[in-house]
């Protein structure tokens, strides 16, 4: 490989109590791609997400994001890096709106400063403003514009993956992680969804998705992961994997 | 297009009409309303009415400022706190050191009468009230360190033990705390002198208590509605989410719980000069932790007006039940009679106070609104006098059978979950009025004195019926729309 990859796992470990939930993985992401991870229930690869985005602490092994190595780095620091996770089971703040939900997203808001409050309010209020331009301009691409004000409770579960990805592209990430952010969106939907991923990618953003629904894995990722018992079991471009005997085997199914 | 989601419950009140906070202020009018009539019964001059009515106010502002406090902790940010009665204990004694002027040992022969307490710093009242805002601060934020990254109970524990030594230690470090007699004479912002001193220093109590609690008002709501208020709520939500959308959620968490143990420690400094004297034993007993969790839950967590009209309320029957059971202790039982005209010519004054809007003037309320209303005051106002025994009984069988009559066709027209609420609450209102009918039958003198010793069970019943309807509190959190 030419470029030298964004995201590096090497040697992984997690288990809970006997469970190996993370079995020495390693697996790279190059960056500006859309790469796939797949694997039966149970592989692994929600784990591997939030250890990656740092919401569990491996047990060993080491995450090199950007040139820095990132395991045991607290997830708040992590998203400064440029790192950001979706969640598989929608993780909406219920009883704010979904603007509420989006702008919250936001790095470096001053308002979030108590002190900026009282002395800067002028920046505060200005920050403030921008912000909210910029969730509104967001929530157009994810069409979720008119339902702006409403309680993020009131959404159904495909709009509730919208606003993830919403949330995700607010912080304004270099690579993004996204677990089954299609599972529960309509056909056409899915179809605009990954549109906008792959515009995304071209500009310069990079996504690392967990998938079940092997149109979008096959038709959209440029590589694709095999995870299988807690490790990497196969790699390669969607024809390769798509043929491999053992991922057939253990995932796909004759 | 995305189709808008549809709405489920009751969104926005129709009409406008802001039906919530008009029955909770009258409610809270209703109180005073009582209490100055009782008190006028009881003969009491118009200074000495207003005093008592001061003393109201400003406990009941130490109270919003304790639930103010709170609400930011558990209304904004989901942190529990079971020890308030600690943090104001800080910070009543802080400032009651810093401000009073130096209490030596009183020894007579052997016997130590007086222990004496720690310094007595003579310090202006602001800087007093400043050193407790910053201990309690500093004792929330010490207790909340290790507590708040471990599991949220641990918090509630950590936070119960702390308030549950600071009463012992204060009761038994009597070099420091004046032990079990406590620290007396804290002075009072102004010394006044003369008969009027106890009223001039009342008016004094509320105006400063309420240009506290108006300034606290205005800050936190200002800071609730800024994006670190937004924080807040974010992590009250869900804290692993708010984690992983890059927020530390942990300092977030340590100045929410600083801040309202802060304010806590402002209520205590309060608490310190209201009075005038500090004892650990009963005022900041664990049950001061409970009234201050009752008065948030009945105003409505997460709402800064919730918090503070919870005080007022809670207090209010609080205050109301001593003065009910005191009028009884002075002997009044002639002046029932006229106190219970005076309760019906209120009750017919609301009612035909809401008539008038209704059907002369524009319709503000809809029909079912209206009867529920209306329902409302007849049951509260005929409750009343029932309670104390005034009416005979066949008129109080008259508003049962009436009550019960506007119950049942509200009950038809709509089944609505508030509608059927109004209803059983009204009903529960009666019952007890009837209750006390029964018993002061029985035991003529024992009404008064009932009211007094049931008024937990009294709240408790509110508590119920509204965590089962109205979970959220009266005043909602509301929805916040961002332009």
């Amino acid at each position: 490989m030419a470029t030298s990859p964004l995201l590096t796992v090497n040697a992984v470990e997690k288990a809970f109590g006997g469970i190996r939930a993370v079995d020495r993985c390693s697996l790279d992401v190059a960056p500006k791609s859309i790469t796939g991870l797949i694997g039966p229930n149970g592989a692994g690869k929600s784990t591997l997400f939030n250890i990656i985005a740092g919401l569990y602490r491996p047990d060993g092994g080491e995450i090199w994001f950007n040139g820095t190595q990132i395991d045991g780095l607290p997830p708040y620091d992590i998203v400064g890096l440029g790192l950001t996770k979706t969640w598989q089971i929608p993780h909406e703040l219920r009883n704010l709106t979904v603007l509420e939900n989006v702008v919250l997203a936001a790095k470096g808001n001053s308002g979030e400063h108590l002190l900026n409050l009282f002395f800067r309010p002028r920046a505060v209020k200005q920050d403030e403003k921008q912000w909210r331009l910029r969730a509104r301009e967001i929530l157009k691409l994810t069409q979720l514009d008119n339902l702006a004000n409403e309680h993020a409770r009131t959404l159904s579960g495909g709009q509730k993956k919208l606003l993830e990805l919403s949330r995700a592209l607010m912080s304004d990430p270099t690579l993004v992680l996204l677990d089954e952010p299609v599972a529960g969106v309509n056909p056409a939907l899915t179809g605009s969804l990954m549109d906008l991923i792959e515009r995304l990618r071209r500009e310069g953003r990079t996504f690392f998705l967990i998938e079940h629904d092997m149109n979008v894995v096959m038709n959209r990722c440029d590589r694709v992961i095999v995870m299988h018992q807690g490790r990497k079991l196969a790699e390669g471009p969607p024809a390769t994997v798509k043929t491999d005997p053992t991922v057939i085997e253990s995932y796909l199914g004759g | 297009m995305t189709a808008a989601a549809p709405k489920k419950g009751p969104a926005v009140e129709p009409g406008g009409f802001p039906l919530n906070e008009f029955i909770v202020f009258s409610l809270i009018g209703g109180i005073v309303v009582i209490g100055i009539i009782s008190a006028v019964i009881a003969g009491a001059t118009p200074k000495g009415i207003l005093t008592n009515l001061g003393f109201y106010v400003s406990v009941a502002i130490i109270f919003s400022v304790l639930a103010l406090g709170f609400n930011l902790q558990w209304g904004y940010t989901g942190l529990f706190n079971a020890g308030i009665a600690g943090f104001y204990l800080i910070g009543a004694y802080v400032a009651a050191i810093a401000i009073t002027s130096p209490a030596p040992p009183i020894v007579v022969g052997d016997v130590v009468v007086y222990p004496g307490h720690l310094g007595g710093f003579s310090l202006p009242l602001v800087v007093g009230v400043l050193l407790a805002m910053v201990a309690a601060g500093g004792a929330a934020a010490v207790v909340a360190l290790p507590a708040l990254r471990l599991r949220a109970d641990y918090l509630a524990i950590a936070t119960l033990a702390l308030a549950v030594t600071l009463q012992i230690v204060t009761r038994n470090a009597q070099n420091i705390t004046g032990g079990a007699i406590g620290i007396t004479s804290v002075p009072p912002p102004i010394l006044f002198q003369g008969t009027d001193a106890s009223f001039l220093n009342a008016i004094t109590m509320v105006g400063i208590g309420g240009f506290v609690l108006f300034a606290l008002l205005v800050i936190l709501q200002f800071m609730s509605e800024s994006p670190w208020g937004r924080v807040l709520r974010d992590v009250r939500e869900d804290e692993e989410a708010t984690m992983a959308l890059g927020k530390n959620t942990f300092s977030y968490k340590l100045q929410a719980f600083a801040l309202g143990g802060a304010l806590m420690g402002l209520a205590g400094a309060l608490y310190a000069v209201t009075l005038g004297y500090l004892s650990p034993e009963s005022s900041f007993a664990p049950a001061v932790t409970f009234s201050v969790w009752v008065m948030v839950i009945v105003g409505g967590s997460g709402n800064n007006r919730g918090a503070f009209v919870g005080a007022f309320l809670i207090y209010g029957m609080e205050w109301l039940s001593v003065q009910v059971r005191d009028q009884a202790a002075s002997g009044l039982a002639a002046n029932y009679l006229l106190m219970s005209v005076l309760f019906i010519a209120l009750g017919v004054g609301a009612l035909l106070a809401v008539l008038a809007v209704q059907f002369v003037g524009r319709r503000v309320l809809d029909r079912r609104r209206a009867w529920l209303l209306i329902a409302a005051i007849l049951g509260a106002f005929g409750a009343a006098p029932a309670a104390l025994g005034a009416l005979p009984i066949g008129w109080c069988f008259a508003l049962f059978v009436l009550l019960f009559g506007f119950a049942f066709v509200v009950d038809r027209a709509k089944k609505s979950r508030r509608a059927r609420a109004g209803i059983y609450a009204a009903a529960t209102l009666y019952g007890v009025g009837w209750a006390f009918i029964l018993l002061q039958q029985l035991a003529p003198n024992a009404v008064a004195d009932s009211f007094f010793y049931i008024r937990l069970m009294i709240i408790g019943a509110l508590l119920i019926l509204l965590i089962i309807f109205r979970p959220e509190g009266i005043l909602r959190e509301k929805k916040r729309v961002l332009r």
